[in-house]
């Protein structure tokens, strides 16, 4: 069974203003080594990559979008490899990535391009930090609808489009790919494409923004975004409701889903089921008042403003994982969770590993954190029930893993049925395989 | 050139029943909604399943035909419009609801579903499918799987792209795959998204998985007149600013409503320069609150009047009237262009007084309808054919489609480039930008069999003059309507 320690439950009352479920801030720095402040473009060669840097830069730092594309043009016609990195919280996404020839940091893009409040857009670079953003845009009474577990660690706006992390309010808003309405990209060879619009709704031409929604870095980078923004709701609340079985959390997700109340966000815990509501203070309290009406939502509790933040910023903290985690992130038909959470404990009872998962169960996205045992049990595990997820239609992310398991599992599971597709793309717009070579290997 | 040797392969593959070349059947398929434009294909296809599908494709890439996919043939930029010597797919015998998972608030549709149809069947449960284009009766899922169709309620739900999770698809080699999955995440680069508003382009899709919203629990729905479109436009932009999303914000200038009137008698007020239509739907408790506000606000504005619907006809009639605007031009005018342009909302006021400005100059009327929540213009150039107006009104259109990229928005907001607007394509973007969209077009299909002549601007095509609109029959007849 999961693990998990129960947080103290707050009284009952209304919502206070918005407790939004961003994380806290780090409490360590991000896994990659951070540029110092305003470094050179040119660092020293990394020496440990094996590469055959020579004696050019291994590491860039473009300053502007003909920087950027200046950068990925002369490693084009070097065949160097390139590695993006924003806050470096999403580098070990994937496969490992085989070589590295250049790594092109994004913190020198990190500007505001652009704010039309009325029009509900904003323009900003690639490697603005998300909390940087929602700090602007909170005194126009707006907010992009993002809240990955990254945020705190600094995770960039071309970050979390490339790897398509969004957090819980994923389910009314979407991710971050739903929410760009135009970008200027940078192909492999130094190409500038723009893409999109400015304004929130257009259908001119294809929407390039898709093939970095989820890239990982592997077909170019994302220099700048327009964004849809969202007015900042008056009022947030959370509802608590104990629930230690998948079954049960199903049973009360759908049944909140079906009801009038409109939740933002459902995750399950394990223990709890965690439901928020965003709107005006009336209607949430309101909603508060409501849910308990709500069929098998009757012992379900408004948490209060610290408890919510605190529950909120708990999962954030199991999903994002700690070092000597491993941690997987499954996509499947929000009805296969009972039998894969059964499947998870058949395989970690009686071993050294124990296992955590977190679900948004109403949308089929699990997290599953490993932690304990050795790397091979780990690698047992995620090879076991990855084969399960695929098997229940599902798909598995390898977001994070203890020393050692790459040597032991396969970092992805089958290919998916459009991989021919992917490969043709991958031809298309990086022939050399020079973006992030190996990150979907074996599939392209 | 399709033989006879190459017919009874279709034949075979999908029966004789199945595949249309006399001449008079084939000419039913020459045009879509935008009537302009014509061509008769060389053959027509009526496949059944995914396997037709593939088999029809497969043929057309052996033969190295161009084929072109359609639904119910109501788009409005030439995106179905066939290809000379080529093969059109029609997937209208494709009905099928393959699967309804109320439960989790899903269904699995084969391309010729109308769009009405999935909130019908999800009605009983109480869910309903957010995207409402205004031919969304007869109009099918995968025509707007296609164009990625909008609608009325964007602002607040966004569009075809944001409302279907998982497609299976008929690639142009004639291969199938899976493009998107279960769940909202999936390893990979977003192939579904990009696939979704490729006008038809990238390949066909026969099996489309969308999601099911909760039918709101309130819905409340206003008509406010303004002595002035400026009034209009500021208090389009008090209630954006006010942290409210409504569901629905559409205006009508004084010409529209004339027309609407003639046609529907909606209760519109003949007196006002211009009605914004404002809904709001949700919980009933914050909808009624933001309502209130949405009312104040109007009269800060200087509304001269606000009808508010009380019953669910009156708001049926409300929207009856703003969806038949574009049919009830055809009133007080013989004929029209209707362009689709989207401005930066902030920038309504101006590109109205443009578009009054070109009006003027060309002495050609020009009614304007629109989503005002989200800047998609919908300018109506009225024109007589009869009295040699057609080519100023074609300039004039052009001119307005052109101006609302020249004031930072968009070429089209839903209606999709297709054939119409492919040449104006470099009005928006760079020879490079255009290139790389040529690149990827070229992944999913190198042999360009795939509705080749749509989106991207080619010298043959732009070359020649564009069609002008002329009403669909189905329009004419009432069944649709225009948006």
């Amino acid at each position: 069974m999961t693990e998990v320690t129960e947080e103290p439950q707050g009284t009952v009352r209304a919502s206070g203003p918005p407790a939004d479920g961003a994380p806290e801030p780090a409490p360590e720095p991000a896994p990659s080594a951070a540029p110092a402040p305003g470094a050179a473009q040119l660092r020293p060669p990394a020496g440990e990559s094996g590469t055959a840097a020579g004696e050019l830069p291994s590491r860039v730092r473009p300053p502007g979008l003909a920087e950027a594309a200046d950068a990925l043009a002369t490693a084009a016609h070097e065949r160097r490899t390139v590695l993006f990195e924003g806050a470096g919280t999403a580098l070990e996404w994937g496969a490992p990535v085989a070589e590295t020839g250049l790594v092109l940091e994004t913190s020198g893009l990190d500007r505001m391009i652009s704010h039309a409040p009325e029009d509900w857009t904003v323009g900003v670079e690639a490697g603005m930090p998300l909390t940087r953003l929602q700090e602007v845009l909170a005194p126009a009474g707006q907010w992009l609808p993002v809240e990955p577990p990254t945020g705190g660690d600094g995770a960039t706006l071309g970050g979390l489009l490339a790897c398509g992390d969004a957090g819980p309010c994923r389910l009314k808003y979407g991710s971050l790919g739903d929410l760009v309405i135009g970008a200027t990209l940078v192909l492999a060879d130094g190409t500038v494409a723009r893409t999109g619009g400015d304004v929130i709704k257009n259908v001119a031409g294809y929407d390039l923004v898709k093939l970095m929604a989820g890239s990982l870095g592997a077909f170019g980078l994302a220099v700048r975004l327009n964004l849809r923004v969202h007015p900042l709701p008056e009022a947030t609340a959370t509802l608590a409701l104990p629930v230690d079985d998948a079954e049960g959390a199903l049973t009360a997700a759908r049944a909140v889903m079906r009801s009038p109340l409109e939740p933002v966000a459902v995750e399950w815990d394990g223990q709890r089921l965690l439901i928020r509501f965003q709107g005006t203070a009336e209607s949430v309290a309101e909603r508060g008042r409501l849910a308990p009406d709500v069929p098998g939502l009757a012992a379900a509790r408004v948490l209060g403003e610290d408890a919510a933040r605190a529950a909120w910023q708990r999962l954030s903290r199991l999903v994002r994982g700690e070092d000597g985690e491993t941690v997987l992130r499954a996509g499947t038909h929000p009805a296969r969770l009972p039998a894969l959470l059964r499947r998870l404990n058949e395989l970690t009872t009686g071993g050294a590993v124990e296992a955590e998962l977190v679900s948004g169960v109403a949308q089929g996205l699990h997290t599953v954190v490993l932690r304990g045992g050795d790397a091979a049990e780990h690698a047992a595990c995620l090879t076991a029930w990855r084969e399960s997820v695929y098997g229940a239609g599902g798909s598995v992310t390898l977001r994070r893993r203890r020393e050692g398991v790459d040597a032991l599992a396969a970092a992805w599971g089958p290919a998916p049925p459009a991989v021919a597709v992917l490969r043709s793309l991958k031809r298309q717009f990086d022939p050399d395989d020079l973006c992030a070579p190996g990150r979907f290997a074996p599939w392209f | 050139m399709i033989d006879t040797v190459l017919r009874r392969e279709f034949e075979a593959a999908l029966g004789t029943e199945s595949v249309l070349s006399d001449p008079l059947q084939l000419r039913t398929y020459e045009c879509d909604g935008l009537t302009g434009f014509r061509e008769v294909p060389a053959l027509v296809v009526l496949p059944r399943s995914t396997e037709e599908v593939a088999a029809a494709v497969s043929l057309c890439a052996k033969a190295g035909l161009p084929f072109v996919a359609r639904g119910a043939g109501t788009g409005l930029s030439g995106g179905a419009v066939p290809v000379a010597q080529g093969v059109v797919i029609s997937l209208a015998r494709m009905r099928q609801v393959l699967d309804f998972d109320p439960e989790d608030r899903r269904m699995v549709l084969q391309p010729g579903v109308t769009n009405a149809e999935i909130s019908r069947i999800a009605a009983p449960h109480g869910l309903y499918y957010a995207p409402d284009p205004s031919s969304q009766v007869v109009c099918t899922i995968g025509g707007n799987v296609a164009e990625n169709s909008g609608g009325a309620h964007c602002v607040k739900y966004g569009f075809t792209v944001h409302h279907v999770t998982a497609l299976r698809v008929v690639l142009p080699d004639g291969s199938v795959t899976e493009l998107g999955a279960d769940a909202p995440e999936s390893p990979g680069p977003d192939l579904r998204g990009l696939f979704i508003g490729s006008e038809g382009t990238l390949g066909i899709a026969t099996e489309i998985t969308v999601r099911l919203l909760r039918t709101p629990e309130s819905v409340r729905t206003l008509v406010a007149d303004f002595p002035t479109v400026e009034a209009a436009g500021e208090a389009v932009s008090g209630i954006m600013a006010s942290g409210i999303v409504p569901a629905a914000v559409e205006m009508l200038d004084s010409l529209a409503i004339e027309a609407c009137e003639a046609a529907v008698h909606a209760g519109y007020s003949l007196d006002a320069t211009a009605a914004l239509v404002v809904e709001l739907d949700g919980m009933e408790h914050e909808c009624d609150e933001q309502f209130e506000k949405v009312v104040a606000l109007c009269h800060e504005k200087g509304t001269t009047n606000v009808r508010i619907a009380t019953t669910s006809d009156e708001r049926a009639l409300i929207w009856k009237g703003r969806k038949a605007a574009f049919a009830a031009v055809g009133r007080i005018s013989p004929d029209y262009f209707v362009q689709d342009g989207v401005v930066p909302r902030t920038r309504l006021s101006e590109a109205l007084s443009r578009i009054a400005a070109m009006s003027g100059a060309e002495g050609l009327r020009v009614a304007n309808v629109f989503h005002a929540g989200d800047g998609n213009l919908h300018p109506l150039v009225l024109f007589d054919e009869g009295a040699g107006e057609s080519e100023r009104a074609e300039r004039l259109a052009a001119e307005i489609a052109e101006m609302c990229v020249e004031l930072g928005g968009s070429l089209s907001g839903e209606h999709g480039i297709g054939l119409d607007k492919a040449c104006s394509m470099p009005e928006m973007f760079g020879e490079t930008d255009l290139a790389v969209m040529r690149q990827l077009r070229a992944a999913f299909d190198p042999d360009g069999l795939a509705n080749p002549g749509k989106v991207l601007p080619t010298p043959r095509l732009c070359g020649e003059a564009s069609g002008r609109y002329r009403p669909h029959p189905l329009e004419e007849a009432g069944v649709i309507e225009r948006l």
